[in-house]
């Protein structure tokens, strides 16, 4: 049944030009975190602070001209940024932002492993399009990618469980709404590592070594201009939204939260987006406190540490779940 | 223990000359190598001396430098290498043979250096008879072809990186050949911004020469002042006020503070963390300032001339000085503070390209690159200037000879100069700061070498009794620690040679000057 409600909410609240925005001011507070930390200002021209500086940035690389390099595969070169970003903003859909998800009853059981991969096709189309405009840094940046992505989808699969253990649901929306008690709580170990691999699967520093500058240039963006580099750069901004919510949704008992007065829609939009703001303060804080490590050692450390860690807080999250759990609540 | 035909200077260009002919200069090296096991080169000055061309090798000995004087005929230039024995004379010799034409004789690459390859054959531009005119039209008459084209041998890739490529700030190439990840080759080439400063020395006045040399580098460029206006002076005999002095020792130390500082900052950068860089580039925005104060230059100071400096320092200046240089100070512990606990820092730098003392010297490597790998050399204790010798300051050494021991060096040094500055703010003598010079200087040469930020500056002139130099030698640190860096990044992996590369601090505005 295809009704004007549905169409509201899929096109302007809370689906895609509320996320669009969203994510613009989400940009921009990174931005600002992030200078404020390196003791600098960060933008502060367009609009009060600076806060239409995204929207700027975008609109200046759209009207720009667009150069498809002569020796690249022009297909997937043309289309795989436009492909990534409309995928993520697919995988938004399935978290409940309001209460309910984008689509109402769109939720299926199963839907988490179904984000988790859209996350991972979403990668594998990040490098494509690294790989297809046939520049070394391009291609170097883009393999950087595929390593890294390859190194820490399993962990953060299996860290992705410990909640869906924990709920006994493999369904973002039931396992967000059956959080009285937030699991990170009752599992702050899997809390800290899907931190960890997040940041990583989200290539930001310490892991941000697809896009090292001083090695790389721009890393699988150095082709790229006008309107699909501003598409790669809304990618990667949604996906930093995309990544908080998982671990809002997963870990912080997603939008739900107390009701005060009037509509709940709007308490759980406002619990959603303290929270998914938390997170991002968080994670903006890990990336302004280290150097970036070298892909061997990031390499080593998630083979040998990060995979072992998550399996044995699955078995933990597991064992306690099943006989320690039950007689404490 | 020479032979025959010799003769020995005292006191003249460094500790003493040695005058003798050209078939012996290999079997003296050799001889005083067995004497003196720190043994180093310095440079190879070139003059042309119309009949003959003059070769000054000057050496790096335990008490101080040791020039060695030959001469080979003009038609017929030819002498043996000595790269074989100090493996740091390579790059002084392809520059000699590029400038003169002098032929080095086995010695292993005497391929162009600071010249373009479509350089015309025969003619070396430092030769007082080169014939200049319409250069451009017979450089671009002469194709050529280069072997170090990005290609693949058994399982050697190689690898060119520059000469334009976005990573570098400055134009320079290295032709890397890698094995997998592991890097077994490097080949360095300079001259790409090569601009024949030490040709246009020649036509200038000495004093104009003071702005020009400044121009070298931006970053070091009261250095290369002191050190040319430092030879006029010894040339000329000219006393420089005490006073003056120890405002050249204020300003050459704010030189090395602003210069750690943005290297530290630049090192930051390269290993990826913004944070560190942002921070201290930030606490260099100070330093700037305060050169602008006494000199009223925020970058190139223009503050030392021949006969002291242009300008005084002002009695309320000194709190502001005081005060910034405590602030440094503690800065200062606390990046020593976040370098000695910060792991991601210490997992990219650690144990990367490490050079041990005895290759230090024997590839005659300079300054803090020295320092870091235990070699105890600093031009300021080992043959002060300006007012070096009556200030007290720490050598800082240390054992490693890895990245991480460079950047350390660099942090300690920082300290030390902070506290040099305040000293001679403290013990600032009165009375004048400049006194009145010639503008043509009497017949006569001089060596001086300073402390630049990135190690030992060497400056050789000539005088020829006119308002005009007869031959200015610049041999920048940069210079000779590009062998380090070819020697280092072989056998480690590749992701490792910017972190290692930075750790130099290579300046190739210097290099190319």
């Amino acid at each position: 049944m295809i009704t004007f409600d549905l169409i509201f909410r899929i096109l302007v609240f809370p689906g895609f030009t509320f996320i669009f925005f969203f994510t613009l001011f989400v940009d921009w507070l990174e931005r600002k975190i992030e200078a404020r930390m390196q003791n600098r200002v960060g933008p502060s021209l367009a609009g009060p602070s600076g806060i239409l500086q995204p929207l700027a940035d975008v609109i200046k690389l759209i009207t720009k001209e667009d150069i498809i390099p002569g020796a690249a595969k022009k297909i997937v070169f043309k289309f795989a940024p436009i492909l990534a970003f409309s995928l993520i903003v697919f995988g938004m859909c399935f978290f409940p932002i309001d209460g309910t998800n984008i689509i109402p009853n769109s939720a299926f059981s199963g839907d988490l492993i179904f984000d988790l991969a859209l996350l991972t096709i979403v990668n594998f189309l990040m490098f494509l399009s690294g790989w297809a405009s046939a520049s070394p840094y391009g291609s170097i940046g883009a393999a950087r990618v595929l390593v890294l992505f390859l190194g820490y989808d399993i962990p953060l699969f299996l860290l992705a469980l410990s909640p869906a253990f924990l709920a006994q649901s493999l369904s973002i929306s039931e396992i967000a709404i059956s959080q009285n008690f937030p699991f990170v709580f009752l599992a702050p170990w899997a809390f800290i590592l899907f931190l960890i691999a997040m940041q990583a699967e989200l290539e930001k520093d310490p892991f941000d070594i697809p896009d090292a500058e001083s090695e790389l240039v721009g890393g699988l963006e150095t082709e790229y201009c006008g309107g699909r580099l501003a598409f790669l750069h809304l990618t990667r901004d949604v996906q930093v939204i995309f990544g908080a919510a998982l671990v809002v949704e997963l870990f912080l008992g997603g939008p739900y939260g107390p009701v005060f007065f009037g509509f709940p829609a709007f308490w759980y939009t406002l619990w959603f987006i303290i929270k998914l703001i938390a997170v991002i303060v968080l994670s903006e804080y890990l990336t302004t406190l280290f150097a970036r490590l070298r892909i061997d050692q990031v390499l080593k450390g998630n083979w040998k540490i990060l995979l072992p860690l998550s399996i044995l807080s699955l078995i933990l999250t597991v064992a306690l779940n099943t006989w320690i759990y039950p007689w404490v609540m | 223990m020479f032979s025959d035909n010799i003769q020995i200077k005292r006191n003249f260009l460094g500790k003493a000359t040695i005058i003798l002919e050209s078939k012996s200069i290999k079997d003296a090296i050799v001889k005083l190598i067995k004497k003196d096991n720190n043994l180093g080169i310095s440079a190879i000055t070139g003059i042309d001396l119309d009949k003959t061309i003059g070769l000054l090798y000057h050496l790096r000995t335990s008490e101080g430098i040791i020039t060695l004087k030959t001469e080979v005929q003009k038609n017929k230039p030819v002498i043996s290498s000595i790269t074989d024995i100090i493996p740091g004379a390579n790059f002084h010799e392809r520059e000699a043979a590029d400038l003169f034409g002098v032929i080095f004789k086995d010695h292993p690459n005497l391929k162009r250096l600071v010249l373009p390859e479509s350089w015309p054959k025969d003619l070396y531009p430092l030769r007082k008879d080169a014939n200049l005119a319409d250069i451009s039209t017979k450089c671009n008459a002469i194709s050529y072809k280069t072997d170090e084209s990005p290609s693949q041998k058994g399982n050697l890739v190689n690898i060119i990186v520059g000469p334009q490529h976005p990573a570098l700030l400055e134009p320079e190439k290295f032709s890397l050949k890698v094995d997998g990840e592991i890097v077994k080759y490097v080949e360095p080439r300079i001259g790409y911004v090569h601009r024949g400063v030490e040709k246009a020395a020649e036509k200038k006045t000495y004093l104009q020469d003071v702005f020009l040399v400044e121009r070298i580098c931006g970053i070091c460029n009261s250095c290369h002042a002191i050190a040319f206006v430092a030879s006029v002076e010894k040339i000329l005999g000219t006393q420089v006020p005490d006073r003056g002095k120890y405002i050249r020792t204020i300003i050459l130390e704010l030189n090395r503070l602003h210069s750690h500082l943005l290297l530290l900052g630049h090192a930051g950068l390269e290993i990826g963390y913004e944070a560190l860089f942002q921070y201290l580039w930030r606490d260099r925005e100070p330093i700037m300032d305060l050169t602008e104060m006494l000199t009223g230059n925020r970058v190139i100071a223009s503050s030392i001339t021949i006969g002291g400096v242009r300008r005084d320092i002002k009695e309320n200046h000194i709190p502001l000085i005081k005060k910034q240089m405590a602030h440094l100070q503690e800065r200062m512990i606390f990046y020593k503070n976040l370098f000695e606990n910060e792991p991601s820092i210490k997992l990219r730098t650690k144990n990367v390209g490490v050079l041990s003392a005895k290759e230090a010297i024997k590839l005659s490597v300079v300054g803090p690159v020295a320092r870091a790998s235990g070699v105890p050399i600093d031009v300021r204790k080992d043959d002060p200037y300006s007012a070096y010798e009556e200030i007290p300051f720490k050598l800082v050494t240390r054992k490693d000879g890895d990245s991480y021991s460079r950047l350390m060096v660099r942090l300690d040094e920082l300290i030390e100069s902070a506290k040099i500055i305040d000293y001679a703010v403290d013990n600032l003598p009165n009375g004048p700061y400049r006194i009145k010079v010639p503008r043509i200087v009497v017949v006569g040469e001089a060596l001086t070498r300073v402390e630049a930020p990135r190690g030992a500056l060497l400056y050789y002139v000539k005088s020829n009794g006119s308002a005009y130099p007869e031959r200015v030698k610049v041999r920048t640190p940069t210079f000779s620690n590009i062998p380090a860096f070819q020697k280092t990044a072989i056998g480690g992996n590749i992701a490792d040679v910017p972190a290692n590369f930075v750790s130099l601090d290579p300046c190739f505005s210097c290099t190319d000057r």
